[in-house]
């Protein structure tokens, strides 16, 4: 290609990408640099902003309990609410695959829950948890054991929200499904003709096909546990006793509740620091397990 | 073999219907209580169906939760930012896609990466900005992202379907004189339509829902969307279930809707997201 014509080219490109790149560098890379800064400072809003250095990084990793409790809380709901929402979801997507009576029925209605406002679903399930009206310990009552106070001892609220949050895991199902229907059908056959049955056929091919497909689950459900909101804000304000003091939701409280900016943004530093290595680790580990069909 | 898969299947099929009773449980819940009575609500054991059904309950809910001005102020924010990464998103795919240009590795890396940036992490210093510009009690701050490339997640799902689409179609229109623009929109766009249907719905499922983004720069009652509203409610009408049911199920109803009509859409992109990487 002529140079003159890949200039123009690469002119155009740049023209289509205009935004996509603005929106990187507003969006993304000068917000970062700026929590960056901004982190080394207290900062309340209404008043000049006063430089700190490390302080409030000290603050947070010495004095600071919430801290403490709202790593441990979140660590508790995302590692809850991942393991339990893949075995979940791909239990369910496994039996969904067979051929039974109104498939297509019962995929909508696993999927349903996923498109679903979170504030409306949460303010539906926070009726049912409902200590001593509620229908689930109805339920409770009539197996004969003790009400439950789901959401009001700190020992169950953060359990109670795993529940309310694998009932909406539908994008998993979807996606699990599509997997399975891109397990090779001759290799099951294999497994057949060598006397294996269904739990070999499941353990020795259709898991180690899966796992490109339950690798990318894993991470796009560790990412969104780890940022979980909106049952902290709108159900628990994370109570009782820090038990749902959820990272993003202390971020919020410390910022925009409370107008502690700098504090605020050293510890969506810490939050991010966090993440990214969870994320890079996860990476690192993957593969040793994940079977790649073309390798 | 065959009377023994036969019968795993009809313990598969049990399962699979009680499991989904149990999922759909909460929609009946939430119906049945939202046509009761607050004493009936409260009554222990709890009736299964109301004894009188309350249809006034959603005029009253309506009184003391406006939902129509919730549901336009919500559209208000929806419809834009649904047009505004459909666009951007299309551009910044199709580049990514279709264009040859230096540093293209590079800004695909960044703009890939930023998906797993947590959103969080950015909201502080993105509201200051806001704020300075004078805009943060506003709807343009929850707008203009949207305008700015649509989300990483987006380009990458419309990028992954160009990709499946023969260059030659575009090779031949070079040929026949068409420049770039006529080429996206005469003859990709209208190829790449499902996955378009499933970004403009994802891209509604995001801000419909959204609650952390309306709760940061919108402080006017008036101006709520439904989701914040919802949960205002919640905190100040906290016993009054039967208008807070009520509300829920208005709340819902939208997504179920367009859920119902575009299902194909949605578990199309889906697919898409998880597969083709």
């Amino acid at each position: 290609m002529n140079r003159k014509l890949y200039a123009r080219g690469a002119l155009a490109a740049y023209v289509y990408l205009a935004p996509a790149l603005v929106g990187l560098f507003l969006l993304t890379l000068v917000p970062v640099a700026a929590v960056i800064v901004i982190s080394l400072t207290k900062w309340s809003v209404l008043q000049p902003p006063r430089f700190l250095g490390i302080a409030n990084y000290l603050n947070i990793f010495s004095t600071d309990f919430y801290f403490v409790h709202s790593v441990l809380a979140t660590l508790y709901f995302a590692i809850g609410a991942v393991v339990v929402g893949i075995v979940y979801s791909f239990t369910v997507a496994t039996m969904l695959n067979r051929r039974i009576p109104g498939r297509g029925f019962w995929r909508s209605a696993f999927f349903v829950p996923y498109v679903l406002p979170a504030v409306a679903t949460a303010v539906v399930w926070s009726w049912m948890y409902e200590t001593d009206f509620g229908v689930f310990n109805f339920f409770v009552n009539s197996l004969g054991f003790h009400k439950v106070p789901w959401l009001q001892k700190s020992a169950y609220a953060v359990p109670s929200l795993i529940i309310m949050t694998v009932w909406g895991v539908g994008n998993l199902i979807v996606i699990f499904m599509a997997g399975l229907q891109n397990v090779p059908r001759s290799f099951l056959e294999a497994v057949e003709i060598d006397g294996g049955n269904a739990w070999h056929k499941f353990r020795h091919v259709t898991v180690p096909m899966m796992t490109p497909v339950i690798f990318f689950n894993f991470i796009i459900s560790v990412i969104t546990n780890l940022q979980v909101f909106v049952p902290a804000y709108a159900l628990t304000s994370g109570g009782p006793g820090d038990s749902t003091l959820f990272m993003v939701f202390l971020i919020y409280r410390e910022g925009f509740m409370r107008n502690n900016m700098g504090y605020a943004c050293a510890l969506s530093l810490v939050f991010f620091v966090f993440i990214a290595l969870l994320t890079l680790l996860i990476f690192s580990t993957s593969r040793k397990w994940i079977f790649y069909a073309g390798e | 073999m065959r009377r023994l898969r036969n019968g795993s299947n009809i313990a598969v099929t049990i399962v699979v219907y009680v499991l989904g009773l149990l999922v759909l449980f909460p929609f009946f819940w939430m119906a049945r209580s939202s046509f009761m009575s607050n004493i009936e609500i409260n009554a222990y054991p709890p009736p299964i169906l109301p004894r009188v059904w309350h249809l006034e309950n959603y005029p009253y809910a309506l009184t003391v939760f406006p939902f129509a001005r919730y549901f336009l102020n919500t559209l208000t924010i929806t419809v834009p930012s649904i047009c505004g990464a459909l666009m951007t998103a299309t551009f910044a795919a199709y580049a990514f896609a279709r264009l040859d240009f230096p540093l293209k590795r590079l800004w695909f890396t960044l703009v890939i990466g930023s998906m797993l940036m947590p959103g969080a992490v950015t909201i502080i210093p993105i509201f200051l900005g806001w704020t300075f510009l004078g805009l943060s009690n506003s709807y343009v701050p929850l707008i203009v992202p949207a305008f700015l490339g649509g989300g990483a997640f987006n380009i990458f799902l419309i990028r992954q379907f160009l990709m499946t689409i023969p260059r030659d179609l575009d090779e031949a229109a070079t040929i026949d004189g068409a420049g770039s623009v006529r080429i996206l929109f005469t003859i990709l766009v209208p190829l790449i339509t499902p996955v378009l249907l499933a970004v403009g719905m994802f891209t509604f499922i995001l801000y419909w829902n959204d609650l952390l983004g309306p709760l940061i720069y919108i402080s006017d009652q008036n101006r709520q969307t439904i989701s914040q509203a919802l949960a205002a409610f919640r905190s100040g009408y906290g016993t009054d279930w039967k208008s807070m049911m009520a509300a829920a199920s208005m709340s819902i109803l939208p997504c179920v809707a367009l859920y119902l009509i575009g299902q194909r859409y949605f578990v199309e992109g889906i697919v898409l997201s998880g597969l083709k990487s």
